[in-house]
């Protein structure tokens, strides 16, 4: 079987000493980040890129990887002792966890959540693993036309899945792609929009941009309107569930693993939108829907189970085909760009040990969080009692201090600076700042492939429509925005997408 | 947030859009733009200009048009704190030194909050400059100075 051959391949590398170090430093850093509130995992893998670039490509991935999922598992046990989530994706797990925890059924809840997580781990990798070769098979009949097609593909589904108003994303994807032509056109050596700027002659580089833009922007954004935070761990009793609540929370877990590992793929998707998704679909099933609310455990397990597929699903696109699904992604795509590997449909067939090793430290680290998010649940809820009024001026200190050393010169942190400014304006014009991420990751491959397929064709537009799998990326796209249109998905997706 | 006339949120996100599209073309003015076959340096940052103008006029028009949000009122204490924290950062990093810029970047930081108490906030930014110092120059070898000179 070559898929047992791959994963023991990727096993093999996933195991080494140091990949298991960094895989372990990943999981630690993501679990905090997702106790914590008021930093996201965007910010945070933007900050570690700098300290990646000595290591190698299968050892950075693996860390940063770890870090998304591992924020996935933290996010859930702010949500369930402070009512507050962690992460977006939490969102939905305070709603039933916290009435638990309210109940003194804390240590159950955490206990099912991070179960749960486990077990959609566990199965999103095999997910992963079962389908990334025969979708490497068709992205390798790849040509610059269908690749074309595929990024467009790749932009506009991020952004009709994705949250707040459609035609806004589509603005911040063109935005961010403008951005992404900042720089020395490849093919006529001519500065474009460097203003005479040395430091823009290689383009922007997006760390900066991303730690301004979700980082500083953010907490700014936060410090505006106080939180407090109320920890219930006084009723952390036992962390052991009953029989009982397993065998209730069983079901949930399948489906919430199941819907969450087919809404990951999607671009767009990540990991917000599985929750929901699944708190829905467990209300609609439940025999007395009124429960939830009220503390039901289906509606942490299935919300729990449903992000931790769907935050490991998202990683598919990405491996397979070089295309990220979120912003999220996207930076992990410029980490493997600074790594010198080229992303793209070659991926797979050129950098096996890199894909699998990570594939395979997905299900290590999620054995790993396990281990750290149960027995020491205590050393996380102490880390809560952190107040933010000491934390915020920590992270704008490293992010300082970080965009200084991706290209050691202060010309990114003046840049950090500006759209720390411009995240902020985003942030209080209710636009939301991710798809221009997308948009500038994928600028520079969008303009390469289109021009080089303009090049193939003569100029002839149509060549995106006469090749067939090419025509069949963009009938996709076209539904899709048409879908859109539509006022009956339009209300569905606000619907699924309220809070 | 309150209702208003117009669509604040539209507005100023069209607004902005025009902004950029028109500082684009205006930088780009002097790029060659060759044609389909044969793209010339200017070709995709027009087309992409001219798209994002579409759309700011689209989002100008429109926000004048209806009746929408309001903005939140901005509160000038965190987003100058934080900004000037950066700056400053920017500013004396490379001639005071890693150690005194952390010390003056932490502590101008938590001016953004009214929670803060000075003595805390003092101690905790000699502290974390130690720490900066010791991980990121000692460990990470980030070549910036420790000390002014």
């Amino acid at each position: 079987m070559e898929l047992f051959d791959n994963l023991l391949m990727g096993l093999s590398t996933a195991v080494q000493l140091n990949n298991l170090l960094f895989c372990l430093i990943g999981v630690v850093i993501g679990t905090a980040i997702g106790v914590l509130p008021g930093i996201g995992p965007i910010p945070t893998v933007a900050l570690l890129l700098p300290f990646t670039f000595g290591l190698s490509p299968a050892s950075a991935m693996i860390m940063l990887a770890g870090i998304f999922y591992g924020a996935q598992y933290g996010g859930s046990t702010t949500a369930i002792l402070v009512n507050v989530p962690g992460e977006t994706s939490s969102v939905v797990t305070c709603i039933d966890g916290h009435e638990m925890a309210k109940q003194g059924r804390a240590g159950t809840a955490l206990a099912i959540a991070a179960i749960a997580s486990f077990f959609a781990g566990t199965m999103a990798t095999i997910v992963i693993a079962v389908l990334s070769v025969p979708l490497s098979v068709l992205a390798l009949k790849f040509t610059a036309v269908e690749y074309f097609s595929l990024l467009v593909l790749g932009l506009i589904a991020a952004v009709v899945l994705a949250h707040g108003s459609v035609a806004k994303s589509l603005a911040m994807v063109l935005l961010g792609l403008l951005l992404g032509l900042v720089g020395i056109d490849v093919s006529s050596g001519v500065a474009r929009m460097t203003f005479g700027i040395p430091a823009l002659s290689d383009g922007l580089d997006f760390v900066p941009i991303a730690m301004g833009l979700f980082g500083l922007g953010e907490i700014i954004a936060n410090l505006e309107r106080p939180a407090e935070r109320r920890v219930v761990s006084q009723s952390i009793r036992s962390l052991i569930p009953s029989w009982e609540d397993l065998r209730g929370a069983f079901p949930a877990v399948v489906r919430g693993t199941a819907l969450g590992s087919v809404l990951g793929v999607l671009p767009g998707g990540g990991a917000a939108l599985p929750p929901f998704s699944s708190y829905a679909l467990e209300k609609k099933l439940a025999r007395d829907p009124s429960r939830f609310g009220k503390g039901a455990i289906e509606g942490v397990a299935g919300p729990e189970a449903a992000n931790n597929a769907g935050a490991q699903t998202s990683f598919i696109p990405l491996l397979t085909l070089g295309i990220p699904a979120n912003a999220l992604m996207a930076l992990m795509i410029g980490a493997l760009m600074m790594q010198g590997i080229q992303p793209g449909p070659q991926i797979m067939t050129e950098q096996p040990k890199l894909v699998w090793g990570v594939i395979a430290s997905m299900w290590v680290g999620n054995l790993m969080l396990l281990i750290i998010n149960l027995p020491l649940i205590g050393l996380w809820v102490s880390m809560l009692k952190i107040p933010y009024r000491l934390l915020f001026p920590a992270i704008v200190l490293f992010c300082c201090i970080g965009t200084y050393g991706i290209a050691n010169g202060l010309f990114n942190v003046w840049l950090m600076m500006g759209c720390a400014m411009i995240g902020y304006f985003f942030i209080k014009i209710g636009v939301e700042p991710a798809p221009l991420l997308l948009g500038l990751v994928l600028g520079p491959q969008l303009e390469e492939n289109f021009r080089r397929a303009m090049l193939i064709a003569d100029g002839d537009f149509t060549v995106f429509l006469s090749r067939p799998i090419s025509a069949v990326i963009l009938a996709v796209v076209a539904a899709l925005l048409l879908a859109m249109l539509s006022p009956a998905i339009l209300r569905t997706r606000k619907e699924a997408l309220a809070e | 947030m309150t209702r208003s006339r117009i669509d604040l949120q539209d507005l100023l996100f069209g607004l902005f859009l025009v902004a950029v599209a028109t500082g684009t073309l205006v930088a780009t003015r002097n790029l060659t733009v060759g044609h389909a076959a044969d793209m010339g340096p200017g070709y995709m940052p027009r087309v992409v200009a001219l798209a994002l103008m579409a759309f700011g006029l689209f989002f100008s028009g429109r926000g004048l048009w209806r009746a929408g949000r309001g903005i939140a009122p901005v509160q000038l204490r965190p987003l100058l704190a934080i900004l000037a924290s950066v700056g400053v950062f920017a500013l004396t990093a490379e001639r005071l030194g890693l150690a005194i810029t952390s010390v003056a970047a932490v502590i101008l930081a938590s001016f953004a909050t009214r929670e803060g108490r000075l003595v805390e906030t003092v101690a905790f930014a000699i502290v974390l400059s130690g720490a900066a110092v010791l991980l990121f120059v000692k460990l990470l070898g980030l070549p910036i100075p420790i000390w002014p000179r």
